[in-house]
């Protein structure tokens, strides 16, 4: 879809084109490593090739006496100066949490790292030192397979935490729940495991720093999603007073969770940059983003659904596992929380329950990856397939029985989780109708019998908690809106624009509030100073709550600016309407005064304001969201299965989606687009993988498979818009795509392995596994 | 500055550029760092991603396996140097803006001159020649979906 | 990821190249395409203090035709293969080859003998080379030699190039007559290097007897390989009467690939199998065609 769309308003629900695009499209953008500071030196990292060991020497002397080389850091020049703690994120610095620190002190606990810190003349020669660098490891066996990793109380991967249990939860199951996984007419069980993958920005993460000891102020560039976390971040690692802090992060080429908190590299160069006085740059290349930025989705799920015989579910069940890595970005990195609350997702579910651990291991840390929580969806929707094949339902029917309906809302789960303004079963019909569910399954039949093809369809079915109110500092965003005497108009804001149109969608709510043109109106973000304090761009936040903010600050800007019309005008306030850059009398739309004469007004002539106000027209002014703000989505895709080969294609893809009133669907559609081809990434393409050892072997691109445009679908696209409650009816949907996507094409090549009796449980769905699965399946005659 | 730096001189997007440089700078490095170019993005450099993708002689190559001294006595065009000098699009740049072909814009660049090529070779490629041309270039951001309309949109126009 | 120094030259002249390679020997390593070498370089898996770019080097590309063979200098880019009529008249299996390597900006600065020379056991044209029974100039200031394909690729990314060699030029056989050719692959992504691929090439007699057969597999050994046991029960057969399917089941058999991050070895011999009954099947539909 594309194009106008029935409730639109002037701009907002418009497809309107991107302010950001002209000058991403000539070349003329400004990531951090566009940015060059006079004078300033470049840094590389000495990491370890070991993941797990006690370092036994370190020698720099060789590297320090190169030419170009200004300044060789180990732990000692730079770890004494931070606590852990002080690395965290603001927000979770709180909760237990890996032991961070800046260098490897002591001992390494992943290969990648980070032990010496080079700063030279260039980064060639930076790479140069790193090379002279001697590092002597005396290797200990590393905890690789997360499986197994509680089990181990002998080789732990922080020795000073006691164990390798990194979270550990187990709500009290019900005794009813109990009794049905016991009782119930058909109980289900299966094991799932999703592999581990990676956000892979196309920019990798980077860093400038300048520490000016004159002043005592510092300046830092980062390829970030969140500029007020760093700052806040920054300050504290470089002990540096906040107000002297300043973080910029104009473009940015995606995060996708990566770059949401500051990572450990990023705070290691700040605090070098603070020690040293000089500007450095470190600028992560392809292979340091492999394996050492963070890791993500490495999830083992054991579903078990107790189900009536005509299909109903009784009750559901969830043993999760998760892998946090040694160095988690954020806390324990862990999301077995969510995941267990979420799991019921969509569905009527008297009952559920889970447990949930999360193990440290000698590899990578875990991070947010968008939809970081998703393997919730993943489990269950994977589950309802297995669980409607053993009870002999189509898995689209199975779904119908269960989900829950238009009718049924506000419906609570079985967690105390209220979803209200939902439309699951509608989209599920939609989708359906789109892609022709009975019609392919009447083709995957013929082509079966009559010439062995193996084709299958899947779904992928989810509510998405967006927005989430219920965590400060998430919950809240602040608009700065301010009116220039010429009548136009810069919104400020806190966000971390990497990719989602903030420029564009913002200045579309703000001139709709306003009733001015959308040219008129700049967004203003990615820098600490010109914005307020801000939540940064994550979790599917921005069109609810710094969409919410902007609301809230027009409307500030527009009550006064109603009044100083009224006053001019010798109206009242009540029966004047802004549209088209005038504010006219309702009804009578000769009287009218320009927006730009009330600006100015406003500026330069307080004797035109009314008696008492005060000049100027801007506001800011904060929105807190409401604890969860639910979307939700359907997707269905079909897939073709090479028997020969193993190799999976995609044919059609299906998202009927309701993400409320859509601020831009050509964002929107944009957004769900770059989710669902990370999710097929991820169901057939995506693995980092580690040798037993804890070597990675995935370090480049050849290796670690991103989907390119020859291995994605065509994607189509259905619409409900279901009005939230929040201000503008918008929902959080930036991370939806990658969310249901990976259950839905790993259902639809399950779908077609069934066929002939073969089972998959393990993504991705390469030609290894599949050939695999072929092979210790039955052949049962067409 | 070293000794046994090597004089380079070479056209870049119509205008003559000299330097001295280390044999072991990459095009890429020499166009961000010496010429300021810093539309040429790196996302890989090991030749996989495309972002670096430049025209070399008229030919879409990688820049981060281009070193610079190779490129003595070249004709170098960069996504800089695509449009139109006040600023104006492409008809390639504008149909990717059309179709929300781009998104962080970091693969963008890269995928500007990579469809320039195609389209100077084969001004009607069908979707499966477009698909197989831009699979040199990966894009995280897009899903491809409207970088592979923007090409279609760009050769009916 | 950023490459060591090292010392650039760029020689004219063919006898300046062998000059300089014979003068540094190990220190010296030849740069053509770099789409190969360079990625070596930036990720400093191996280093040199001496490149000799033969990019400058007269006369070292260029494609013609000289009494039954195609001469294709080592220089040419891959992407002429593509583009070059002479190739797609006399040497199809090369034009077909040449658009499964990698992608199109890497075959406009990619050569035909740096992929011969780095002999990466899963590329296309080293698999083709030896399908068609392909012969190799080298020269160096000992001299010049010719080798054969069949002995040239010893093992991973290994040759019998010495370090002061340079591969000047590859001899593709011209298949005249009733013939035909497949090469088919497949790879993870488009444009990947293959999991496994088959080159094939066939020559029949005017009564559809098959004279000469080549099956050549990329990507499942440490070298392409010739399945010999294969050919041999091709060579004498009737096109019409020859059961793809059998003959590819032959044509993996001893074969033992090994396991890696894209495909265990079992998946490759299975996909080997596969793509060799598609070459084939499409070599022998060109032979009957061929009337
Ligand atoms: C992303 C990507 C994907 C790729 N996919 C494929 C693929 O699918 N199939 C495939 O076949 N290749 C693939 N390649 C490799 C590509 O084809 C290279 O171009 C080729 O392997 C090497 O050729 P080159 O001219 O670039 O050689 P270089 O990189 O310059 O050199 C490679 C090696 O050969 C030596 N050498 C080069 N020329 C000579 C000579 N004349 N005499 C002696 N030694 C010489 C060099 O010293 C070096 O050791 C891919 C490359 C990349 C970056
Ligand atoms: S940076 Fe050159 S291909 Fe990725
Ligand atoms: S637009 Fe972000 S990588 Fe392509």
């Amino acid at each position: 879809m594309s194009g106008l769309h029935s409730a639109a308003g002037r701009f907002v629900g418009q497809s309107v084109l991107r302010r950001e695009d002209a000058r991403l499209l000539t070349g003329h953008g400004s990531y951090v490593d566009d940015i060059v500071l006079p004078g300033m030196l470049h840094v590389a990292f000495v990491r370890s090739d070991i993941a797990r060991g006690r370092i036994t020497r370190v020698d720099v002397e060789a590297a320090r006496a190169l030419d170009g080389v200004h300044a060789v850091l180990t732990s000692d020049d730079l770890n004494p100066r931070v606590e852990s703690v002080q690395m965290q994120p603001t927000m979770l610095a709180s909760m237990p949490g890996a032991p961070l620190r800046p260098l490897a002190n002591g001992d390494v606990r992943f290969v990648g790292e980070p032990i010496v810190l080079v700063v030279a003349d260039s980064r060639y020669i930076a790479e140069d030192a790193c090379d002279l660098v001697e590092v002597d490891i005396e290797q200990l066996p590393a905890v690789v397979d997360f499986e197994r990793a509680a089990d181990d109380t002998h080789n732990l991967v922080h020795a000073e935490l006691g164990s390798n249990v990194a979270q550990d939860m187990a709500p009290p199951v019900h005794p009813d729940l109990e009794r049905v996984l016991q009782d119930a007419p058909n109980v289900v069980t299966a094991t799932f495991h999703q592999q581990r993958q990676t956000n892979v920005p196309m920019e990798p993460r980077g860093v400038i720093a300048a520490y000016e000891p004159s002043d005592g102020a510092l300046q830092v560039w980062m390829s970030t999603q969140n500029p007020h976390e760093v700052r806040l971040a920054c300050a504290r690692v470089a002990g540096v007073p906040e107000q002297l802090v300043r973080v910029i992060g104009r473009d940015v080429g995606g995060g996708f969770g990566q770059k949401f908190f500051t990572g450990r590299e990023e705070l290691t160069v700040v605090l070098a940059a603070r020690v040293l006085g000089r500007a450095l740059k470190w600028i992560e290349d392809r292979r340091e983003n492999l394996i050492a930025s963070n890791h993500a989705r490495l999830d083992r799920g054991t579903a078990t659904f107790a189900v009536e015989n005509d299909g109903a579910l009784l009750g559901v069940f969830l043993d999760h596992l998760e892998d946090c890595g040694a160095f988690p970005v954020g806390g324990t990195g862990a999301t077995g929380g969510f995941v267990g609350i979420l799991f019921p997702g969509p569905y009527r579910v008297p009952l559920a329950g889970f447990h949930t651990r999360a193990v440290w291991t000698n590899t990578c840390g875990r991070a947010a990856y968008r939809g970081p929580w998703m393997f919730e969806t993943v489990a269950r929707e994977q589950m309802m397939d297995v669980a409607a094949r053993a009870v002999g339902i189509d898995p689209l029917d199975f779904r119908r029985r269960n989900v829950v309906q238009a009718g049924e809302l506000p419906y609570t789960s079985a967690f105390g989780m209220t979803l209200d303004t939902v439309t699951p079963a509608e989209t599920l019909e939609q989708a359906a109708a789109i892609i022709g569910y009975d019609e392919f399954r009447v083709e995957q039949r013929r082509a079966f019998e009559t010439d062995g093809r193996l084709s299958g369809i899947g779904i992928g079915l989810y509510v998405e908690p967006t927005s989430m109110g219920m965590m400060d500092p998430l919950s809240t965003d602040a608009a700065l809106v301010r009116v220039q005497p010429t009548g136009k108009v810069s919104v400020h804001l806190g966000t971390g624009s990497h990719g989602q149109s903030i420029e564009t969608t913002m200045a579309q709510v703000v001139a709709e509030e306003l009733g001015i043109d959308f040219d008129d109106v700049v967004v203003v973000q990615g820098d600490t100073e010109p914005t307020p304090f801000g939540r940064g761009t994550g979790g599917s936040g921005t069109a609810v709550i710094a969409g919410g903010a902007c609301r809230a600050a027009s409307a500030e800007v527009r009550a006064k600016a109603l009044d100083i019309a009224a006053h001019l005008m010798e109206a009242s306030p009540a029966d004047l309407e802004l549209a088209d850059g005038r504010i006219a009398v309702r009804g009578t739309p000769s009287r009218f005064i320009a927006w730009a004469e009330v600006a100015r007004a406003a500026h330069l002539d307080s004797a035109k304001l009314p008696p008492g106000m005060q000049s100027g027209l801007e506001a800011t002014a904060t929105f807190k969201a409401p604890p969860i703000t639910w979307s939700n989505a359907c997707h269905i895709c079909t897939v073709e299965v090479e028997r020969a080969t193993g190799i999976v294609r995609v044919l059609r893809y299906v998202v009927s989606e309701d993400c409320g009133v859509m601020i831009n669907p050509m964002v929107v559609e944009g957004q769900i687009a770059g989710g669902v081809v990370q999710g097929i990434g991820g169901a057939l393409y995506e693995h980092l993988v580690y040798d037993s050892d804890g070597n990675p072997l995935t370090a480049t691109f050849l290796d670690y498979l991103v989907p390119t445009a020859t291995e994605v679908p065509v994607i189509e696209y259905g619409h409900v818009e279901t009005p939230s409650a929040t201000p503008g009816g918008h929902k959080g949907m930036g991370e939806g795509g990658a969310i249901g996507s990976p259950p839905c094409v790993f259902n639809a090549v399950a779908d077609a392995l069934a066929l002939v009796g073969a089972t998959v449980t393990r993504t991705p769905l390469g030609p290894t596994a599949v050939l695999g699965a072929l092979a210790s399946s039955y052949t049962p005659a067409p | 500055m070293h000794d046994d730096d090597i004089a380079v001189t070479m056209n870049v997007n119509g205008e003559r550029r000299r330097a001295r440089v280390e044999a072991r700078l990459t095009l890429a490095d020499f166009l961000r760092e010496e010429c300021a170019l810093t539309g040429t993005h790196l996302g890989c450099e090991h030749g996989v991603c495309g972002a670096c993708t430049v025209l070399l002689d008229g030919d879409a190559v990688r820049s981060c396996l281009v070193f610079a001294v190779q490129a003595e006595g070249a004709r170098v065009t960069t996504v800089e140097g695509l449009g139109g000098p006040d600023g104006a699009l492409s008809p390639v740049q504008d149909a990717l803006r059309a179709e929300h072909g781009l998104q962080c814009g970091f693969c963008t660049p890269g995928f500007v001159v990579s469809i320039t090529a195609l389209l100077a070779e084969n001004p009607n490629p069908n979707d499966q020649e477009v698909r197989e041309a831009l699979s040199g270039n990966i894009c995280r951001c897009t899903g491809y979906q409207g970088i592979v309309k923007a090409v279609q949109r760009a050769v009916s126009s | 990821m950023k490459p060591a120094t090292f010392r650039y030259h760029a020689p004219a002249t063919l006898t300046d190249a062998l000059t300089l390679l014979s003068e540094y020997g190990d220190d010296a390593k030849v740069l053509a395409g770099g789409q190969s070498l360079v990625p070596i370089l930036a990720m400093r898996l191996s280093r040199f203090d001496h490149l000799v770019d033969v990019n400058r080097v007269d006369g070292l590309a260029g494609i013609t035709r000289e009494n039954g063979h195609l001469v294709v200098r080592a220089g040419t880019r891959q992407r002429a293969l593509e583009r070059d009529e002479s190739v797609a008249a006399h040497v199809p299996l090369l034009a077909r080859a040449a658009p499964l390597i990698a992608h199109f900006q890497i075959r406009n600065r990619g050569t035909v003998g740096g992929s011969l020379a780095h002999a990466d056991p899963a590329s296309e044209l080293p698999a083709v080379a030896l399908a068609l029974g392909a012969e190799f100039d080298i020269a160096s200031e000992r001299g010049t030699r010719r080798a054969d394909a069949a002995t040239f690729f010893e093992s991973l990314w290994t040759t019998t190039l010495e370090p002061d060699e340079l591969l000047v030029g590859a001899r593709f056989p011209v298949w005249s007559g009733r013939s035909g050719f497949g090469i088919r692959e497949v790879a993870r992504r488009h444009g990947d290097f293959a999991i496994a691929g088959a080159a094939c090439a066939l020559a029949a007699d005017d009564d559809g007897r098959l004279a000469r057969a080549a099956i050549a597999l990329f990507g499942v050994a440490s070298t392409p390989w010739r399945a010999a046991d294969a050919e041999a029960a091709l060579t004498g057969a009737i096109a019409t009467d020859v059961d793809a399917m059998e003959v590819a089941a032959a044509a993996v058999r001893g074969l033992d690939p090994t396991d890696d991050v894209h495909a265990s070895g079992a998946a490759r011999l299975a996909i080997a199998q596969h793509v060799v009954s598609l070459a084939l099947s499409d070599a022998l539909a060109e032979v009957r065609d061929a009337r």
